[in-house]
């Protein structure tokens, strides 16, 4: 029997299909190894530096190396073709009955290896530290702006993901004048609950999965992996810290190292479970906090930052996109079993 | 560089990028691939789907039997299932009920061949009819709270089988979207107590940039705020909240519309894959004042990023008013 579920953060229904359930086999294989994607000269690698848009944002560097040059681990460097401009003033106007803001923001990409390694799961574990410093560096730098809200930092894997056809490790973060709607939907549902109960849902989801398991892919080093209960897609999983936290820009050095090591865990059961299979990751955070009368206080207490993983198996049918209403054919209890037994 | 447009419905933003635009033939559209086979609906097939719920027929043709012009069944591999009273449970700090719904398949014509932008008026007319025939008698159904009306067109799209068809599921549950729809509706009509999707209609009448057809009854226009290129949606222009209502002489014009829109789509943009979904209101929803249904039609073009997913944050690269001129540029 197929079974309705609810997201208890934004209340969205998912049809779960627990008869017909859906095995990693199942899936008609789509390896990112086997793309055929005509690849342009990388402009990411180590030595290729005069090929990305000057300056160098920000970079971890080998001791004594000039910013530019090589010597770098992790590299922040403008988007080649970015969506928003960094200069100018914030602008909202109206026209007629219709909002519009003037595209300022701004897009960057952090280069996670000087290697031309493509997969996540391939970085060595102190590569994926470097490149979660350089995300925090990069957060906190542009949050000090005061034109904006959000930073959304995320990760396309594969052209299937909506990747470019540089395949060559990197993550993606623009930063924002506006809150992305699923984002604010998630923190007003956090805070109602929170008005409600005064605990935090993400905390309470956390305490309900451990003590029932039956959805956890890992649970190691303060962070725990699982199956969301109303997962929208097979084998879509979070990542996020045992621990209370609202935002992911305090996460201290040592708890990098901790975070790198559970994301290169669970990527790599990816890999094996499901045949190098395209994925997208995107960190949801609490906002920028700019002081502003009616800014709700409990942010800190109600709101949870996690790492949402969603391998692009299925085509997601039209009408899922026009909804909001998903149908989901691999029950995220037999997803979690699969990928925590996988080795 | 782009701007930032806020959807008036949902409170969405969008990045239009207004600089480097994407033309209709800077997209590829993916190649639709005969897979061939025997198509269980076809005429003479009809013993291969499960038996029918409704049909026109000519003359005195049986059920299940070849005669028919649309065709529905119930879906041979339904996400949801017709029998059993609905059942809510809670685990812990989850709730869930069992899988209770209707999923039907509308065999748009006998054609195999022949899509809805290919059908002569009159035959869209009768798909219209049956998606108001469909709509009606499930509604009676107290179990159900909403039906969705919906077309995946091509492989892209999540289209399985070839058959032009389209698809309703009768769901317990108000879709996100949908409720999200709603809310913004009310709100807008509690402050300035007009109806959003009017006074939008109004806005683009005035201002035409975006406007691909129009004709009595109907308008379909680009949306300003589109989240995909080229994506349109067809709006009544007499308010009403609820699909089902559609009088007669509104079949007659909606089917032109639709059949117009969809093959100036075809053609600009190489017979892309598309989905369109009808927003209707909920069953027995009282608001029938802020609330307006309507067609979005959405083309497939390019890939997805998967973080417009994640975030619900989409990025643009055709402007609303770019895609409108193309497809009022068409000559049909």
């Amino acid at each position: 029997m197929p079974e309705f579920r609810k997201d208890p953060i934004i209340g969205r229904w998912v049809i779960v299909a627990t008869e017909r359930a859906r095995r990693p086999t199942d899936f008609i294989p789509h390896s990112v190894s086997e793309e055929k994607i005509a690849e342009p000269p990388c402009p990411f690698c180590e030595g290729r530096e005069d090929q990305t848009p000057p300056p160098e944002i920000f970079a971890v560097r080998n001791p004594g190396t000039k910013p530019n040059t090589p010597g770098w681990r992790v590299r922040v460097v403008p988007s080649v073709s970015p969506v928003l401009k960094i200069e100018g003033k914030i602008e909202r106007h109206g026209r007629g009955i219709y909002d519009v803001i003037n595209g300022i923001g701004a897009h960057e990409i952090i280069v996670e290896t000087p290697q031309h390694i493509y997969n996540m799961a391939d970085l060595p574990e102190e590569q994926i530290t470097d490149s979660i410093t350089a995300y925090i560096e990069r957060m906190t730098d542009l949050g000090r702006d005061a034109r904006f809200k959000y930073a959304l930092l995320f990760k396309n894997y594969g052209a299937a993901a909506g990747s470019g056809r540089v395949r060559h490790a990197h993550s993606q973060l623009i930063a924002m004048p506006v809150n992305p709607i699923r984002l604010k939907d998630e923190l007003v549902g956090a805070r109602q609950y929170f008005e409600y109960k005064e605990r935090c849902i993400f905390c309470d989801i956390i305490k309900q999965e451990m003590d029932t398991g039956k959805r956890i892919i890992a649970d190691v080093d303060g962070f725990l992996a699982f199956a969301p209960f109303a997962s929208r897609f097979p084998f879509e999983m979070w990542v996020l810290p045992k621990k209370h936290s609202a935002d992911f820009a305090n996460l201290t050095k040592d708890k990098r190292a901790d975070l790198a090591r559970i994301l290169k865990l669970v990527l790599t059961k990816l890999k094996r479970a499901l045949v190098d299979p395209p994925y997208n990751i995107i960190l949801h955070t609490a906002p920028f906090r700019i002081p502003k009368a009616g800014y709700w206080k409990s942010i800190d207490e109600d709101f949870h930052w996690h790492l949402e993983i969603m391998p692009r198996l299925t085509r997601v049918a039209g009408f899922e996109w026009g909804s909001g209403f998903y149908i989901n054919p691999t029950p995220p209890e037999d997803a979690a079993k699969y990928l925590s037994e996988m080795e | 560089m782009g701007e930032l447009r806020r959807d008036s419905i949902t409170g969405r933003w969008v990045i239009i990028e207004i600089d480097k635009v994407k033309n209709p033939s800077d997209y590829e559209a993916e190649p639709h691939v005969r897979k061939g086979g025997i198509c269980p609906f076809c005429p003479g097939n009809e013993h291969m789907t499960p038996p029918e719920i409704f049909a026109h027929r000519e003359g005195e043709t049986k059920p299940n039997l070849p005669g028919w012009q649309t065709r529905v069944i119930p879906n041979k591999f339904p996400a949801l299932r017709v029998e059993g009273d609905i059942d809510r449970v809670g685990l812990g700090m989850y709730d869930m009920m069992n899988g209770i719904g209707a999923h039907e398949v509308i065999i748009e014509n006998p054609d195999h061949n022949r899509e809805l932008c290919d059908l002569t008026d009159h035959e869209v007319e009768k798909v219209i009819w049956a998606y108001r025939n469909r709509s009606l008698d499930l509604k009676g159904d107290k179990r159900f709270k909403y039906i969705l009306i919906f077309k995946n067109y091509g492989a892209s799209a999540g289209a399985t089988l070839e058959h032009p068809h389209s698809q309703l599921i009768a769901l317990p549950i108000i879709p996100k979207r949908v409720g999200e729809e709603l809310r913004w509706a009310e709100r807008y009509y509690e402050y300035r107590g007009r109806c959003v999707f009017c006074d939008m209609i109004h806005q683009e009448i005035e201002e035409r940039e975006r406007i691909i057809a129009e004709n009595k009854s109907f308008i379909a226009f680009a949306p300003f705020v589109s989240r995909f290129p080229f994506e349109f949606s067809i709006f009544p222009k007499i308010h009403g909240a609820e699909f089902s209502y559609i009088q007669k002489e509104e079949v007659v014009d909606l089917a032109r519309i639709l059949k117009e829109t969809l093959l100036r789509m075809k053609l600009a943009l190489k017979d892309t894959s598309y989905n369109f979904i009808i927003h209707t209101s909920p069953i027995d929803y009282r608001e029938e004042a802020d609330y307006h249904w309507h067609i979005e039609v959405m083309p497939r073009l390019g890939r997805t990023a998967g973080f417009e997913w994640g975030t619900g944050f989409y990025l643009n690269q055709t402007p609303p008013e770019i895609a409108a001129w193309a497809l009022r540029e068409v000559s049909l």
